[in-house]
């Protein structure tokens, strides 16, 4: 897991350093320098003392991300919808970012060649961190085939706050299930780079909990939630 | 096949029953809501008598659904996504419908933008429930203006005292998210046009977590700051106008920029080379005197002002 350090960035002639505060928990920064980020320049970072210790405290609990991946029709959805349950009934704070549900909204210009998906998970993770940074447990719940989308999204999140958790469900279960249609599409040639289908799906390597069938019976939904929430508890996300 | 009638919720958007939720050590925190016994959520997958009936694949129905041995019935790891059509508000209230899964109702897929066959998916826990157990409602506090105006010193003073009073809240500002979501965007019109979309887009997501979201950008164009607001609910969106003017902005000169833009070396600089549009009907205006140094509002007088609005308009109660 990758922590951050303090950036440097490049201006002309002159070297700046920009301190974010969540790079510096907990500390008050006082001085913000120009930067010269790779689009924009004279960004300033914009320091408020006003924290997420504050939030969490408020709150109760820590705000971390839930990042479901898995194959299309293998539950990330149900499980997201369960979890955000048994967490609201425990008094806790959540919400879902669905890959679906941010189609319509955020990602809306985005397509599905490779690139846009990319880009997709890219903001996908940028928002889930600023949900974890206010404080929430943010579920994230998209097929997100490729490793390396996976990890930059990891990357972004300091402190092992970005907790992956595998739909390990088989191909044959999903397609069976196929609740949008899409894998019938699919074979059919309609639609084409189809995860799963003509398109790959990476499987993580070092994922904190996988999801699987148990004697080739898939998990209740209740009992999938129920795995996430002792993870959550045990690491100390259900409490401030 | 198996088609699943949704029910009309007692209350718009959600599904709710009184379950035992048992004693919740997090209730004690201030000014929280106590979660009681009895208190309206949804047990996922335990009493499921008002939720929707599962839905299965056609070919291991019998062996999904089961008993608990109390007549609740259980279901095995199948998707309760309804299908619905395009929208963007994700909690429009629901109405009685039927909503099945297979190859034959694909016409119920949305097309969206640049995305095709994507569904939007309904959840049990709603923007009601959350604001409920937050005690408050989610809104987006847009503050606009020049440069130099303010913007980022009364959301800091507005976030610091509506912490003190209990609720939460989170800062977009301009800067901050160049930083992470907008990276890849610049200045030119058609980045600021996006960076400002983006914003819209995540202040909405904030809002219905139940968060009171401020955010703290120029954004200089009406068109903009207008397609915005049409992403929330009526009254969701207000607009705090921080009418400072440009000499007062050009005085403080926080960052350096105006002098960089003086001599040239920026370009497109809003108020110097570039359009600020002020907003024609903000929910609030600030104003700032004309003269440096004479009578400004602080920055705690400003955020004392909108939370009076958010207050008034019920805001700060669930």
């Amino acid at each position: 897991m990758s922590s951050h350090s303090p950036l440097i960035y490049h201006h002309t002639n002159t070297i700046r350093f920009i301190h974010p505060p969540n790079f510096l928990p907990g500390k008050t920064i006082e001085t913000v320098s120009m930067a010269t980020l790779s689009n924009a320049t004279n960004i300033f970072w914009q320091d408020c003392q006003l924290g997420k210790p504050e939030r969490q405290k408020l709150l109760n609990q820590k705000g971390c991300v839930v990042w479901i991946t898995g194959l299309s029709g293998s539950g990330k959805s149900t499980l997201a919808c369960s979890l955000s349950s048994e967490l609201h009934s425990r008094g806790k704070l959540s919400y879902i970012l669905d890959g679906d549900n941010l189609r319509h909204g955020l990602n809306k210009d985005l397509g599905f060649k490779a690139e846009d998906r990319t880009e997709n998970i890219r903001r996908t993770g940028e928002v889930a961190k600023l949900f974890a940074d206010a404080g929430l447990i943010c579920v994230a719940s998209l097929i997100s085939p490729y490793r390396r989308d996976r990890d930059t999204c990891r990357a972004m999140l300091p402190d092992s706050n970005f907790i992956e958790v595998y739909m390990n469900m088989p191909l044959s279960l999903c397609e069976a299930r196929d609740p949008k249609g899409l894998y019938k599409l699919a074979r059919a040639g309609k639609i084409k780079g189809f995860t799963g289908i003509d398109d790959p799906y990476e499987p993580p390597l070092n994922c904190e909990i996988e999801i699987k069938e148990d004697s080739g019976v898939c998990p209740t939904p209740y009992v999938m939630a129920g795995k996430v929430v002792s993870y959550l508890e045990e690491k100390g996300y259900l409490e401030c | 096949m198996c088609f699943v009638q949704a029910l009309l919720p007692p209350c718009g958007g959600g599904i709710f029953q009184n379950i035992e939720c048992g004693e919740n050590s997090a209730s004690e925190k201030l000014r929280f809501v106590n979660f009681h016994r009895g208190f309206n959520a949804v047990g996922f997958g335990r009493c499921r008598k008002s939720l929707l009936r599962p839905i299965t694949a056609k070919e291991d129905r019998e062996s999904i659904i089961s008993d608990d041995g109390n007549g609740v019935p259980k279901y095995k790891g199948i998707s309760v996504n309804k299908l619905n059509c395009v929208k963007n508000e994700p909690d429009s209230s629901f109405t009685n419908r039927p909503a099945a899964f297979s190859g034959k109702n694909l016409s119920d897929l949305s097309t969206n933008g640049n995305s095709k066959n994507i569904l939007w998916h309904e959840c049990p826990i709603q923007k009601l429930d959350r604001q409920k157990l937050l005690q408050q409602k989610g809104c987006v506090i847009w503050i606009t203006g020049l440069s130099g105006s303010g913007k980022s010193t009364i959301a800091c003073a507005l976030s610091r005292s509506l912490h003190s009073r209990g609720k939460l809240t989170y800062i977009l500002d301009g800067d901050n998210i160049r930083h992470g979501l907008n990276r890849d965007l610049g200045f030119k019109a058609e980045d600021r046009s996006e960076n400002i979309r983006r914003i819209g887009e995540v202040a909405k997501l904030l809002a219905d977590a139940g968060i009171i979201c401020i955010t703290s950008l120029i954004s200089p164009y009406q068109k903009d700051r207008d397609a915005c607001r049409a992403l929330l609910p009526k009254g969701d969106f207000i607009e705090v106008f921080l009418d400072v003017p440009l000499a007062v902005c050009e005085a403080r000169d926080p960052k350096g920029l105006y002098k960089l833009a003086r001599a040239g070396m920026i370009k497109g600089f809003t108020g110097i080379d570039d359009p600020y549009e002020p907003p024609c009907s903000s929910e609030i205006v600030l104003k700032q005197q004309q003269q440096k140094g004479s009578d400004c509002m602080s920055p705690n007088n400003a955020a004392e002002k909108v939370i009076s609005y958010l207050e008034k308009n019920g805001y700060l109660r669930a």
